[in-house]
């Protein structure tokens, strides 16, 4: 028979057996739940929005109404108007952050601090017009800000890097636990000697982690495709661009995941008959909380920096680290390619040891092996 | 055919099989005998690939085992093992399925052997709930399962009750029939007199004797005198040299002799002394031959 046959169905076992678990049903409805109810959430707790609007002197009548009015299509928002004496004046106030934009009737200018928004745009234009509604054709309003907008990442980025970094932890560290699971319950119930003597060790290590693996890319889509997707629609209040970035975290789920879980199915291998599951899976956990931890705090240090270009493309890091960085920074192109290279070439790496070691883990009763015994164990064959 | 040639495997300061040899036809079942750690397992576990062997090798028709002939053995470990919570019928289809069977016959042949075993009711049952004899049964279904050509069982009598053990004995008796070629390990050795014709018997990772049962025990060195006597002293022996005392109880003598001394001797020692209600005389049991070669 194929290796590929082999894979195939060790692979649909490992798909079959887990769907049938209502731990798998209940665990992604609930995720989905999670994501959908957040930007419900978001929604019913948007608190009704206030436009703090300074006006130099001396204001036209029914400018307060007119902006009321204006603002009411947009979920209810209210305009609290205040009065300056100058345009430097109200520079001031909008400068220390008193109001969220300057109304300079006299040029038909409209300011902001860092940037446009929209929406107060929008309110302050039709009421312009309305009060100025026996002048026709009323002149539109421009917009200016106070300072360039800078390159600090958005709110919105900040949380996009943070969950997608999250979710790709999250994942890879419980769908890796689900790998060790399954080999530490191949080894420890001995099926793996009825399995090996009709499948290749390699074989029975990439049908695992690809079944596995597709169960995972399976719950990812739905969950990292509807965060995406409801970007995209604009029920988050954030750039619809971020969508790009947090469906990023699919493919480097997959990268990420043929990495580590192959880890994961090693150390499964080399642990001792009387170890747990959970002990045998500490060495790749703790390395993953590790790198999750290094990119976060790096990422916050400086996005641009070079110890974030370096962790961008690191084969270890580079799955936790890239679609974070990319929602933050404009990540370069070679560096996306040089990731995607590295990681396919530690993949490569790493799948050759392990088919090594696997079977002689397996088939070795009693006491753990120990990374140095593996090492030989590698070197021998 | 299967063919052991010369294997050795070392385990640190361990030699489990030293130069280990001997061959299992189609259609012939072979009983795999020897004291523990004389190297069975290890020589079973070799012919799947999961020992590696420092010399000698393996072979099924003349041809290195690899991978695709391995597909038509079937293989009963030493250390049972199915996946605890997956349902009997599910696994054995799906061990069918690994050794190439398609799905629809591997399903059909999964629920014919639950059905010969007694487990049909099991189908749907989760391997974990099953007693311990079912489970037995069941990795002895998972070994049978895609039909395969060569049966290694590693101990398949250990645990079984009485019924099982006749269940069993009659369903490797009918795949050697089939044609298959039987080849298993067991310390039992009266129920291997009874249900094998050949044997091999390894000591220390050598095998010590090989062949037809009933051609080794006539070639033995000795023979086995049975007498039953009426009314002989308790300590009663007979005065020829050359005989050794197996067993004495309630008149009934068991002795094993060199092969040439004349039973007539021993027969007319027994009548000086006592009536002689019966004598028998032959080669050893595989028992009594078994421990003349281990014990050398």
């Amino acid at each position: 028979m194929s290796g590929r046959r082999s894979i195939a169905l060790v692979a649909g076992r490992e798909i079959r057996e887990r769907l049938r678990s209502k731990a798998f049903i209940a665990s992604t409805v609930f995720i989905l739940a999670l994501v959908a109810g957040s930007a419900l959430l978001g929604q019913v707790m948007d608190p009704q929005k206030t436009y703090r609007v300074a006006v130099t002197k001396p204001v036209p009548e029914g400018l307060a109404t007119a902006l009321r009015r204006a603002a009411q299509p947009f979920d209810d928002a209210q305009v609290r108007l205040r009065t300056v004496d100058s345009a430097s004046a109200g520079r001031r106030l909008l400068e220390d952050g008193e109001v969220d934009a300057l109304l300079l009737l006299a040029t038909d200018r409209l300011v902001f601090r860092k940037s446009v928004d929209p929406k107060a745009a929008a309110v302050a234009d039709s009421a312009v017009r309305a009060v100025r509604n026996e002048l026709p054709p009323a002149p539109e309003l421009t917009t200016a800000t106070l300072h360039p907008p800078d390159d600090e990442p958005g709110d919105a980025a900040v949380l996009v890097a943070a969950a997608g970094s999250l979710l790709l932890f999250t994942s890879l560290a419980f769908y890796g636990q689900w790998v060790v699971n399954g080999v530490v319950e191949e080894k420890n119930s001995r099926v793996v000697e009825v399995i090996l003597s009709a499948v290749r060790p390699r074989d029975l290590l990439a049908g695992k982690v690809i079944g596995i693996g597709s169960l995972g890319f399976g719950q990812l889509v739905l969950v990292a495709g509807l965060a995406a997707g409801l970007l995209v629609a604009g029920v988050f209040d954030a750039p619809a661009a971020l969508g790009a970035d947090m469906a990023l975290v699919i493919p480097w789920f997959v990268l990420g995941f043929a990495l580590y879980a192959v880890a994961y199915a090693v150390a499964g291998a080399l642990a001792s008959s009387q170890q747990n599951a959970d002990t045998a899976a500490q060495p790749v956990t703790y390395a993953l909380v590790a790198v999750y931890f290094a990119g976060y705090v790096v990422l916050a240090e400086n996005a641009d920096g070079p110890l974030a270009s370096l962790l961008t493309v690191f084969p270890l890091t580079a799955p936790l680290v890239l679609p974070a960085r990319s929602a933050l920074a404009a990540v370069p192109l070679w560096q996306h390619a040089l990731a995607v290279i590295l990681v396919l070439g530690a993949i490569y790496a790493l799948v050759r040891f392990a088919g090594r070691v696997y079977a002689h883990g397996l088939l070795h009763g009693g006491p753990g092996l120990g990374v140095r015994a593996a090492w030989r164990i590698a070197r021998e064959h | 055919m299967l063919t052991l040639d010369a294997m050795s495997k070392r385990f640190g300061p361990v030699e489990a099989l030293a130069g280990c040899s001997f061959t299992v036809e189609r259609g012939r079942m072979l009983g795999f005998l020897g004291p523990n750690g004389a190297g069975k397992t290890t020589a079973m576990r070799a012919i799947f690939g999961l020992v590696e062997l420092d010399a000698g090798g393996v072979a099924w028709d003349g041809r290195h085992i690899g991978p695709t002939e391995r597909l038509r053995f079937g293989y009963m470990p030493e250390e049972r093992g199915l996946y605890p919570r997956m349902r009997v019928g599910d696994q054995l289809a799906y061990l069918g399925r690994l050794h190439g069977l398609d799905a629809g016959a591997a399903r059909a042949a999964a629920s014919a052997w639950l059905g010969r075993l007694g487990l049909a009711d099991r189908t749907d049952g989760k391997v974990e709930e099953l007693s311990h004899g079912n489970q037995q049964r069941a990795q002895l279904a998972a070994a049978l399962v895609h039909g395969p050509e060569l049966l290694v069982l590693d101990e398949p009598f250990a645990g079984l009750d009485p019924v099982a053990v006749v269940t069993l004995a009659d369903v490797l008796r009918k795949e050697a029939q089939r044609g298959a070629a039987v080849l298993f390990s067991s310390h039992q050795l009266d129920l291997v007199e009874d249900i094998c014709e050949e044997v091999a018997i390894i000591d220390h990772g050598r095998i010590v004797a090989k062949g037809d049962l009933e051609a080794l025990r006539r070639a033995s060195e000795r023979r086995r005198i049975e007498l039953q006597l009426d009314g002989a002293p308790p300590e009663w022996l007979p005065d020829v040299q050359g005989v050794e005392l197996v067993e004495r109880a309630n008149g009934d003598v068991r002795l094993l002799v060199d092969r040439d001394v004349d039973p007539q001797n021993v027969l007319a020692a027994a009548e000086r002394t006592a009536s002689v209600v019966e004598f028998s005389y032959g080669p050893p049991s595989l028992a009594e031959l078994f421990l003349e070669l281990v014990e050398k």
